[in-house]
């Protein structure tokens, strides 16, 4: 019997030796948990979207609340609305998807290029202003926009485009295809410049040298030896940003919804909203179909290439930046005002929105701090006061925090345990199935997650309450869907550490737990730290996940603005979002201070 | 103090075997060395003895103690085996002081903190590290970092040491100095010490008791000198010895048993092993190299000669055969000279090609 079988159908005396180990009972219970937090409410997901609702009385006579029926998928895919219901979306959010990632990756490709590979000066500080627009909420860039480019004709006030020139806007540049792929790409390419940075940083510059002795120019080389080498990055760049793209709900909305112009992932919520259940889920299994096949496609193009395309060597690895010459400063000139419009310029638009009394109307005389710290007015706003003597608001922002704040320490250290038995229990194919459950999330566009959380816990379960609505489900989801990453930041850290560290605690006779608190924990800290720090700013600027479980008790600072904005409170909204910008840049900022920081200690020599 | 006794213990890693029906057994106060090339299972074998590996079957004894029996499913957790173990990398936690490693383990027995303090300071100046408590291990020299394994062994006073190859990541200078400070330890302490290498100079500098694997098994137990001078098979014999034995295989020549030859090289034994294909081993210095005196034995010719410090290696060759002779270092050979070897039939070693083991010698006094 191979070791793999005797693993899991044990021998008589292992069994004794399995019993007393703890870790073996924290598997067996996470396994448990995530797969009643993962695959059950996908499971549930496809079990509704095949059942009657209670709101299908309304559109079919035949409808028996809880009986199976076909009609929804039938509906979607041949009925006489499905044109409306799904193909058009359908067409919308691959449409969009495929120009704002085409777009995020030339952009994010060549700003790569420009900071890792050539000599363009001022690099340290381009790079965090370039990354900007990705760690602001994708709300943020969307408000910007039409607050430029926002047009009377659709309703509402005019932006700074029609307030300057006199005339407004084209609609194609207003709402539609257009700006939501615009905006997703600005959202979206520094991402795409972080994973092709990573790849062009390990490309040893000999391979390239030797181009150059061959007698290659520096085009053909570019062509013929680097392009070709970060390709397996740049697909997986497309991929992952692709599948981001798909599940962005708040944006598309903003910039589509006023002409109709529907993603699949607004359309889930259009549906939600009109109390078509069922007819949501159809549309989120949709949408977390498209997400699987995309990272189907990519692992079967990345998997096969990657191995032939190793390029990290030991010795001799040298990286050669390539001058610029006279390009130089033109080149960073460039770089910067693109920097600038899309990372700084936004959070401007939004600072100076926040301040005009009139929306629109761009006038010293119409600058108010009313919203900010005005008491409330009936002639302003419906009376809603200002951010500093909004409860709503106070409370929100209270419970933004709480709610990044626990979500990020429990995925952490959820995250640190799996990883761990992952890591250390490798040999025991259950841990190999955690791994792969833990991962799961990762594939669910995060609209359709939270459509899946709609149902689970609606009702008590046991000994668990009914979750919807509570301040917990929120928690959980967040936890859930910040998995994938913590579990990844937690394998990197206990990889780290060498076996032998906590066999010689064991030696002393010391328990699991303690191994656990006095070495895996110490150790694993730096890393788990600022994994926290990015589920924290994850969390907080997160609004497509949760936007379908809010209830007005647990609302959160994204959530109160994406309101703001459906009641035309454009102020508001533009202050709300800019302080989640500013908490999360502040959220990066403490993450970029302590990766400097002092535990480099701890990193030395013991790998 | 503590004997170690194990019975036929056999651990499998999948199909591959890496401890086959081990048996041994090390009085109380000896230094044993587990020596063998990578792959030979001592470092398994030490891992059983700490609790790190669970053996398939078998059993295991430190001092009076059962600590391990496949058959009644008996399996002692590591901490309660009562031995220490420095480790290859040391295993230093990174994140205390050199004072906080030593204390972990007599946190862990609950010892109170004026005698865990005392004990503390005692073992820190016993190997010189007084001085360095409050630094962390990244802020020590690796000779230092290697003392405090080993005050860290020595803390928590265990009966059992337990070492895998732990100078291994000195310099060769430090690794002599190492090794007289480990002796003097283990010889003050008198505790029954397994230490783990590859490395024979080591084995035979601070052993009373070498015990050599190879494959999983064992293939000789003995005191170090006779380890060198009588190896009980061919693999021990190639195994140990720096530069390596000449083993030449040979067929029986003529009737009367004594003379053996392969075509090219034909030597009379002086005594009769009985064999028809014997193996014989002879040792560089075991070869008398002459110019001109064809008494002496068959002429070879001088295919190499490698002067080093105090000796001089000369290889030499006889159609195909080759074989390795040391000459003192004022020796006049030059290469393509021609030599006559000679050599004493009492100092080779004569193995059976069937068991590769040796036969013991039955030749004139």
């Amino acid at each position: 019997m191979s070791s793999r079988t005797s693993a899991l159908f044990l021998t008589k005396r292992r069994t004794s030796d399995w019993v007393k180990d703890p870790v073996n009972f924290l598997l067996l219970i996470l396994l448990f948990v995530l797969a009643y937090l993962i695959l059950w409410p996908f499971l549930q997901l496809i079990i509704e979207s095949l059942t009657w609702g209670e709101g299908d009385r309304r559109i079919s006579r035949e409808a028996i609340p809880g009986e199976f029926t076909w009609f929804h998928w039938l509906q979607a895919t041949t009925g006489p609305i499905s044109g409306k219901m799904l193909y058009g979306p359908l067409a919308n959010t691959l449409k969009t998807g495929i120009i704002a990632t085409t777009l995020a990756l030339l952009v994010g490709g060549i700003l790569a290029w420009c900071v890792v590979r050539s000599d363009m000066p001022g690099k340290s500080w381009l790079q965090p202003i370039l990354t900007l627009p990705y760690i602001v909420p994708s709300f943020a860039v969307a408000l910007s926009w039409e607050a430029v480019f926002r047009s009377p004709k659709v309703g509402g006030q005019p932006g700074l485009y029609e307030a300057v020139l006199g005339a407004s806007p084209p609609e194609w540049i207003s709402y539609g295809t257009f700006p939501i792929s615009v905006t997703l790409a600005i959202h979206y390419f520094p991402f795409a410049y972080l994973l092709v940075a990573g790849a062009l940083a390990t490309i040893d510059s000999q391979m390239e040298e030797g181009a150059l002795i061959a007698g290659a120019g520096r085009l053909m080389i570019l062509r013929r030896i680097t392009f070709p080498v970060v390709a397996p990055a740049f697909v997986a760049a497309f991929i992952l940003t692709f599948g981001k793209t798909i599940g962005q709900f708040a944006l598309p909305f903003l910039l589509g919804a006023p002409t109709q112009f529907h993603t699949v992932a607004t359309m889930v919520y259009a549906n939600l909203a009109l109390g078509l259940e069922s007819m949501a889920f159809v549309l989120a299994i949709i949408l977390i179909a498209i997400s699987l096949v995309s990272i189907w496609l990519s692992n079967r193009f990345v998997g096969k290439n990657s191995s032939r395309f190793e390029t990290i060597s030991g010795k001799g690895f040298r990286s050669r930046v390539i001058a610029l010459g006279t390009w130089r400063w033109p080149i960073f000139l460039l770089v910067a005002t693109f920097g600038f419009i899309t990372g700084i310029l936004p959070l401007i638009l939004l600072g100076y929105q926040s301040i005009m009394l009139i929306d629109g109307f761009y006038d010293l005389s119409n600058m108010t701090s009313h919203f900010w710290l005005g008491k409330s007015n009936p002639e302003i706003a419906f009376g809603t006061p200002g951010v500093l003597h909004n409860n709503i608001i106070l409370g929100a922002t209270w419970n933004t925090l709480k709610l990044a704040f626990i979500s990020a320490i429990i995925a952490s250290i959820v995250g640190l345990i799996i990883a761990y038995i992952v890591v250390r229990r490798g040999d025991n194919p259950l841990a190999k199935i955690l791994d792969q459950v833990a991962f799961i999330p990762f594939l669910f566009p995060t609209i359709a997650f939270g459509a899946m959380y709609l149902t689970l816990f609606a009702e008590p379960v046991g000994p668990i309450p009914a979750l919807y609505g509570t301040f917990s489900l929120l928690v959980l989801i967040s936890v859930v869907s910040r998995l994938p990453y913590s579990v990844k930041t937690g394998v990197m850290a206990v990889t780290q550490i060498g076996k032998e560290l906590e066999e010689a605690a064991e030696l002393t006779g010391a328990s699991w737990g303690k191994r656990f608190r006095r070495i895996i924990i110490p150790l694993a800290s730096p890393g788990v730290i600022s994994g926290m720090m990015v589920s924290f700013v994850g969390v907080m600027r997160e609004l497509s996940l949760i936007i379908l479980l809010i209830t007005p008790s647990t609302r959160v600072l994204m959530t109160v603005g994406f309101s703001y904005v459906e009641e035309g409170l454009t102020q508001l909204s533009n202050a709300l979002v800019l302080i989640v910008a500013v908490l999360t840049i502040i959220g990066e900022l403490v993450l970029l201070w302590f990766g400097k920081g002092k535990i480099t200690r701890l990193r030395e020599k013991h790998s | 103090m503590a004997k170690i006794i194990v019975r036929n213990l056999t651990k499998r890693y999948g199909d591959a075997v890496a401890l086959d029906n081990i048996s041994l057994e090390i009085g109380s106060g000896e230094f044993l060395v587990l020596l063998g090339p990578s792959g030979c299972g001592k470092t398994t074998l030490l891992r059983c003895l700490a609790g790190l590996e669970t053996p398939d079957t078998g059993q295991i004894f430190l001092g009076e103690k059962k600590v391990f029996d496949g058959e009644s499913k008996i399996n002692i957790a590591p901490g309660k085996r009562e031995v220490g173990m420095v480790f290859q990398s040391y295993a230093l936690w990174p994140h205390l002081t050199v004072r906080d490693n030593l204390k972990f383990g007599l946190d862990v027995l609950n010892i109170p903190i004026k005698k865990a303090n005392a004990r503390l300071d005692k073992v820190l100046s016993d190997v010189g590290l007084s001085k360095f408590a409050d630094r962390y291990p990244s802020e020590l020299s690796g000779g230092q970092q290697q003392r405090v394994a080993l005050a860290r062994l020595l803390a928590t006073e265990p009966n059992i040491f337990l070492m895998d190859e732990p100078l291994s990541n000195l310099d060769a200078r430090l690794r002599m100095d190492m090794r007289v400070e480990l002796k003097r330890f283990q010889a003050e302490t008198n505790a029954t010490t397994v230490y783990v290498t590859h490395d024979q100079t080591e084995a035979m500098t601070m052993s009373t008791q070498v015990v050599v694997m190879n494959n999983g098994k064992i293939e000789q137990v003995s005191a170090p000198q006779d380890l060198y001078r009588y190896p009980e098979t061919t693999f021990v014999a190639d195994f140990v010895g720096m530069p390596r034995i000449n083993l030449i295989k040979l067929k029986e020549d003529s009737s009367n048993g004594t003379r053996y030859g392969n075509g090219e090289v034909s030597i009379d034994l002086g005594w009769s092993p009985g064999i028809r294909e014997i193996v014989i081993g002879a040792r560089p210095e075991d070869l008398i190299l002459s110019q001109g005196d064809e008494a002496m034995g068959e002429e070879y010719e001088i295919t190499a000669v490698m002067p080093n410090g105090p000796e001089t290696f000369v290889q030499l060759a006889r159609g195909n055969t080759a074989v390795l002779a040391r000459a003192d270092n004022d020796t006049k050979f030059k290469t393509s000279d021609i030599v006559h070897v000679g050599y004493n039939p009492k100092s080779i070693n004569i193995y059976d090609t069937q068991t590769n083991s040796l036969v013991p010698y039955r030749g004139p006094k």
